[in-house]
């Protein structure tokens, strides 16, 4: 689905009242577009999280604007009614760890997004089958998510976070469990993905085995961005 | 919705599943009110039935003769004991004459006296006699004075009366000992009739007062067995009827007996009627006095009717009747009831022809509409 | 839509069944208990039915022969026979005692009834499970099943042998213990007349006596020696009435005139059920709400750790967009199989384990109703701590700090 990829300015987040307040964020800006994966790297305590929660419509930032996929979200206050909606239809995840439901099976697993949204189930498994085959993970469709290997939880994990083909994905450390062979290959992965489906996808990570293919990153440091040239000419991207 | 993919634990837990809801059903089924009442049937039998009464009685004899002194004394021996046979007039036991003997030789001393002055009087009265007729010869010649003949006349009829003093006078100390001797016969104590030592109540030594019994006499063949019979449901009870009588000591074993005669007075206490039924022949050993018996008195057979358990007769509403069932249906029929007998069956005088199927024992109340699970025996009884 | 509480329910059989096993055994336990009560309660209900009497005549400040002992002179219930309004008026021992039979001894409520040699006489088991009722006026017995006697036991009660000839079902006594029926006479000489060794004391101190042992008063010894063996009393009248007569002005007439005390059907059941019963009652009440309570604790304390295994997950499915009311539903839906298992399984054990209670136990229809809906409200309610800490989850904890 064509969007417009992912917009913040000037986000803040303010902890606490008065003296005890804490500002994790104090001003970011971001922009990714369409297609686009950018990474996003910093030390622990720097705000990172705290982004991708505001990011992911979980709390609530204290001032700023985010737009997604087109849609102003949040100006000040939030703009978007009903954010469960959104976190719905809109924004995907992926975690560091699966996280998968343990009691439904692989495609139930990645289905369940779409019948949430109210898609009908034959279409919605129809859609998980079409994306785990996509992943390569297809040959465990049937399977229960503790028989599989890390490795092919987490690629599961990515299929559920684009099966209902959201404008945004945000990715919170993917790669932290797998050997470069396999990090390497979930970024390559995410580089198809979001230039398939046209997707605005952001990467937060410190694994250095995948920093260097990042086009664009953006380091947070005290709560506020910056944005470099990543190690480009790397094929992986694809098109410049 | 749950997709069934031929996944095995979900068929494992359906197939739990389902096994617990039809155990669950059959439960909820099968027991508590919505189950089948169990009960027993059986067909009507078109047949006579014999009445018995039954009662509870002691063994008794008619004659038990009570032996015993007439006058006080001493008892001196006893012949026989508790269990011994006697023969009519045999010597059961003595009495201690005591000084009897000595007061017989008193007595006889002094008949002896009284008949030796029965002579003197007589010899007197012969003097007299002979004298008068001396003086009398004697006065037809003159010789004598008439008051002289007088005198001896008088002294003639002086010596008669005396005579005849005498005489009475030993009739009396005869008689005296005459009943002496009668008291000495009396001392010896003779059985009245042929029979058995029932009980013994001295010893030789005790002091006894007239009338006290020494020993009880028992005609067998006068034994009996005293019974008794409830008065309500004694329908029937007469002379003659035959009788079986099963003594307590001796269960199992049945005599032959017949009732001799119902007693016209009743016990108004115990509401009971009492008759005496007599063995036909008497057991060997004899059965004690007091023993309890048995004693079932045989009425008359009845003609064939249609005869049902007891057990089976019911009562819905004011009415009494029998559970009757025609196939799967269950119906109340009223009856009337005739003779029973004592083995728990009673003839239907109407209500039923014979050939139906009655309800004998119901594990509960039944209803028209209840359904029913026809078994051999009720849960619990056993074979 | 999947339902996720069939998923997660599935995923967890065996805890689900494990639980649902031991929650069954004990609302098994639960329903045997509200059985037994009820049972209870029947047998008292059918132990005045079965007496076919409207009112029951025992000594004075008495409460009746099931309460406590009453002693009256069996020859009154002649002078009650004839009062109007009265059909039958029957004399009847009661008297709880062991009762020995081959080996075996069994505590028993040995009834003595009189024998009117009609159908409907007072007190007589209505209904019999085998035999034949008592024809012979001694040494026949008619007794309940719950003894274990059956027909040909020859039972001993003080010196007498009685032949069991009839079986009946579920007669018992208030006390719960299993009914032997005599004749009037046996039962008041099991329960009155001395025992041989005392009849002979006494026999001996009669003839010690020196009036007494004057020769020639040998007819009043016997006279008096089977005076004092015998006995002519009863426990109580059992009195029936013509129908449409008011049992309380004939009782009034025969306590006014006999000086006795009467109680009439209604007196009795409050008796029975409100004093003899209502004791167990209590017990029972307050052990039900004790498992009532172990259960839903029992329940809550599972569905509590289900749900915190899946914290994580729940905070996933939040943030992936499932509403908080699914989160909610799938939890009290797992709480509700597990009651539904729960009852299930005790429904069955406590229908089969119900024969093997030494107490009466009766299972209602109604009370399955209700206490399949009891468990269902308690699950419910138990559910409630787990679906607050299910909602109180923030989607945020997803993404890790």
């Amino acid at each position: 689905m064509a969007g417009q990829g992912i917009l913040i300015e000037g986000l803040r987040k303010r902890y606490g009242k008065g003296d005890a307040a804490v500002d994790a964020l104090k001003g970011v800006d971001m922009r990714v577009d369409p297609g686009e994966v950018v990474g996003l790297i910093g030390p622990s305590g720097s705000g990172k999280s705290t982004l991708l929660k505001c990011l992911g419509a979980v709390i609530e930032p204290t001032a700023g604007r985010m737009v997604l996929g087109g849609e102003v979200i949040f100006d000040g206050g939030w703009v978007a009614r009903d954010l469960r909606a959104l976190r719905r239809d809109r924004i995907g995840f992926v975690f560091q760890s699966p996280y998968l439901i343990p009691f439904l099976d692989v495609t139930d697993n990645v289905a369940l997004l779409p019948m949430l949204a109210g898609v009908p189930d034959a279409e919605a498994r129809r859609r998980a089958l079409d994306l785990l085959e996509a992943l390569d993970v297809s040959h465990r469709a049937t399977a229960m998510p503790s028989r599989l290997s890390g490795g092919e939880q987490q690629r599961v994990a990515i299929a559920r976070g684009l099966v209902n083909r959201p404008p945004v994905i945000l990715a919170d450390e993917p790669t932290a469990p797998l050997d470069s062979e396999r990090a390497l290959a979930v970024v390559r992965l995410l580089a198809d993905m979001a230039r398939k489906y046209e997707t605005a996808i952001i990467v937060v990570t410190h694994d250095d085995k995948i920093i260097p293919t990042f086009k664009r990153l953006y380091r947070i440091r005290d709560g506020v961005t910056y944005e470099e040239r990543g190690a480009a000419a790397d094929p992986l991207e694809g098109a410049p | 919705m749950i997709v069934i993919r031929g996944n095995r634990r979900l068929q494992m837990v359906i197939a739990s599943c389902v096994a617990l809801t039809l155990l669950f059903a059959y439960v909820a089924l099968r027991s508590g009110p919505m189950a089948p009442v169990a009960v027993t049937v059986e067909t009507v039998p078109v047949r006579g039935i014999e009445p018995a009464l039954f009662g509870v009685g002691i063994v008794d004899a008619r004659t038990i003769a009570t032996l015993g002194p007439t006058a006080p004394g001493r008892l001196s021996k006893v012949h026989v004991d508790v269990g011994d046979s006697v023969r009519i007039g045999q010597v059961v036991a003595e009495m201690d004459p005591v000084d009897l003997a000595e007061r017989r030789r008193a007595q006889a001393a002094t008949l002896s006296r009284s008949e030796a002055l029965v002579v003197e009087a007589r010899t007197r009265r012969d003097h007299a006699r002979a004298q008068l007729a001396r003086y009398a010869a004697l006065g037809e010649s003159k010789l004598v004075s008439v008051e002289l003949l007088e005198l001896k006349r008088q002294e003639l009829a002086l010596a008669e009366a005396s005579a005849q003093v005498a005489h009475e006078d030993a009739a009396r100390v005869r008689a005296e000992l005459e009943a002496l001797d009668a008291r000495q016969a009396d001392l010896v104590l003779r059985s009245p009739v042929d029979g058995l030592v029932a009980e013994r109540h001295a010893q030789p030594g005790d002091a006894l007062v007239a009338g006290q019994a020494v020993l009880e006499i028992l005609d067998p063949g006068s034994l009996w067995v005293d019974t008794r019979f409830n008065q309500i449901g004694a329908d029937g009870l007469a002379a003659g009827r035959r009788a079986r009588i099963e003594l307590h000591s001796r269960s199992g074993i049945l005599h032959e007996a017949e009732v001799l005669r119902v007693d016209p007075l009743a016990d108004a206490v115990t509401e009971e009627l009492v008759a005496k039924v007599r063995f036909n022949t008497l057991p060997n050993p004899l059965p004690p006095i007091g023993e309890l018996a048995q004693v079932t008195v045989a009425l008359p057979a009845t003609g064939p009717r249609p005869t049902i358990p007891t057990a089976s007769i019911q009562r819905l509403g004011t009415a009494i009747g029998v559970w009757t069932v025609d196939n799967d249906d269950l119906a109340f029929v009223e009856i009337r009831t005739g003779e029973r007998d004592l083995d728990g069956h009673v003839q239907v005088l109407e209500g039923l022809q014979g050939g139906e199927t009655v309800v004998v024992y119901a594990e509960g109340a039944l209803v028209p509409e209840s359904r029913l699970r026809i078994v051999d025996r009720l849960p619990g009884v056993a074979k | 839509m999947i339902s996720l509480a069939g998923r997660d329910i599935l995923h967890a059989w065996g805890k689900f069944a494990f639980t649902g096993l031991g929650l069954g055994l004990l609302i098994g336990v639960t329903l045997v208990m509200a059985g037994v009560y009820r049972g209870m309660v029947q047998d008292g209900r059918a132990l005045l039915d079965n007496s076919g009497a409207d009112l029951w005549v025992v000594q004075q400040d008495t409460l009746g022969p099931y309460a406590e002992s009453s002693s009256v002179a069996d020859d009154l219930y002649r002078g009650i026979l004839g009062m109007p309004g009265v059909t039958h008026a029957a004399n009847v021992t009661y008297l709880t005692m062991q009762v020995r039979s081959g080996g075996r001894d069994v505590r028993a409520m040995v009834v003595g009834l009189a024998t009117t040699g009609r159908w409907d006489e007072p007190g007589w088991p209505t209904r019999l499970a085998a035999g034949r009722p008592i024809t012979r006026s001694h040494y026949e017995a008619i007794a309940d099943l719950a003894t274990g006697f059956q027909i040909g036991d020859v039972l001993s009660l003080r010196n007498n042998r009685y032949t069991v000839v009839g079986l009946t079902r579920r007669t018992v006594s208030s006390g719960g213990d299993p009914m032997v029926f005599l004749t009037l006479k046996d039962g008041q000489q099991a329960q009155f007349t001395k025992d041989n060794d005392a009849i002979r004391r006494s026999r001996e101190r009669n003839r010690e006596n020196p009036i007494l042992a004057a020769p020639g008063a040998k007819g009043a010894l016997a006279v008096l020696d089977a005076s004092q063996e015998s006995s002519r009393s009863v426990n109580a009248i059992l009195v029936r009435l013509a129908p449409g007569v008011p049992p309380e002005s004939v009782a009034e007439q025969i306590r006014a005139w006999k000086r006795l005390e009467v109680h009439t059907r209604v007196d009795m059941e409050s008796i029975l059920i409100g004093k003899l019963i209502a004791t167990s009652a209590r017990q029972i009440g307050l052990f039900l709400i004790i498992l009532a309570a172990v259960s839903a604790a029992i329940v809550a304390f599972i569905i509590h750790t289900l749900t915190m295994e899946k914290i994580r997950e729940i905070a996933v499915l939040k943030l992936i967009g499932t509403r908080d009311r699914t989160i909610a539903w799938m939890i009290v839906q797992q709480a509700l199989v597990l009651g539904a298992i729960g009852f299930a399984v005790g429904r069955i054990t406590a229908a089969y384990s119900a024969p093997l209670f030494p107490k009466f136990v009766l299972l209602t229809p109604m009370d399955s109703v209700l206490g399949f809906a009891s468990v269902m409200v308690i699950c419910l309610l138990a559910s409630g701590l787990a679906v607050r800490v299910a909602l109180r989850v923030d989607a945020a904890d997803a993404i890790g700090g």
